[in-house]
């Protein structure tokens, strides 16, 4: 990508005022970047979770992980987010009016792709809804009740559903039921319930 | 059975276009809207003092409206 795209991208994130379409745009640019150097981003977290949802739920940060198993080295990262007249570094700046953050190696257990969109500035990685939700159910219980971490949840639960999102729900089970989480029994009465609220055929229903 | 949405899917195998992404955002709020009504942005979070300091108090910027999607 040539400095002068580069330059009328941040003018348009920049003035981006939709937080979510802001998050998306950034994130285009910034996987265009660092694939440019080898190093592919998913986004992941409440982001990836409001990009999937519209759920009205992150704040107004950008959380990435890398997929390959190594980042960049320092010098090369703080270069690249120069580009972007990014503040700050090694592993967060501020970007166009948001931050970003790069926390390191995604923590993924799905054996589902990424979900992917192609972003106005070039494709964009997203978490595998299958982890997203079955990491979700186990926020929302454990170690105590947490309503943000339902609510988002419930959201994933209801839109894949309603098929606005595809998700396997074999293999949400298949998650749920690895020693990381032993939530299934929590995965299904969540989606029974949504299910049952929508009026919609639950994929854990017993009959 | 439950029926085919009403929006283009986000797959699993292949890319959404950012075009078709931006059709289902409505259809995507009012459905989360109907499962878990309102906007439940976390209240704090170790990041607030920069996020605060960026959106006015804020932890983001403010999300648009359903109706307006």
């Amino acid at each position: 990508m040539d400095a002068e795209n580069i330059k009328s991208a941040l003018a348009d994130i920049t003035a981006e005022q939709d937080p979510t379409i802001k998050s998306l745009k950034l994130a285009s640019l910034c996987s265009t970047l660092w694939g440019e150097q080898g190093v592919e981003l998913v986004v992941v977290g409440g982001s990836a979770i409001e990009i999937l949802t519209e759920g009205a739920y992150a704040s107004g940060d950008l959380d990435l992980c890398h997929v390959n198993r190594a980042t960049l080295p320092i010098r090369q990262r703080q270069e690249i987010m120069g580009q972007l007249g990014g503040k700050g570094g090694p592993r967060n700046w501020r970007v166009a009016g948001m931050y970003v953050d790069v926390l390191g190696p995604v923590e993924s257990f799905a054996r589902t792709p990424f979900r992917r969109i192609r972003g106005p500035y070039g494709e964009v990685l997203v978490m595998k809804a299958e982890d997203l939700l079955v990491e979700r159910v186990l926020v929302s219980v454990y170690p105590g009740e947490n309503p943000v971490a339902r609510k988002c949840a419930r959201d994933l639960a209801g839109l894949a559903l309603d098929g606005a999102v595809s998700m396997n729900w074999e293999e949400v089970l298949w998650v749920a039921n690895l020693p990381e989480y032993r939530n299934v029994k929590e995965c299904k009465t969540l989606v029974n319930e949504v299910a049952h609220e929508l009026a919609l055929k639950s994929p854990y229903d017993s009959d | 059975m439950n029926l085919p949405s009403k929006v283009p899917t986000i797959p699993i195998d292949g890319c959404i276009s950012y075009e078709d992404w931006l059709k289902g955002r409505r259809h995507r709020r009012e459905i989360s809207q109907l499962v878990s009504p309102g906007i439940i942005r976390r209240e704090s979070s170790s990041k607030d003092r920069r996020l605060k300091a960026l959106y006015h108090g804020e932890r983001g910027l403010p999300f648009t409206p359903t109706e307006k999607l």
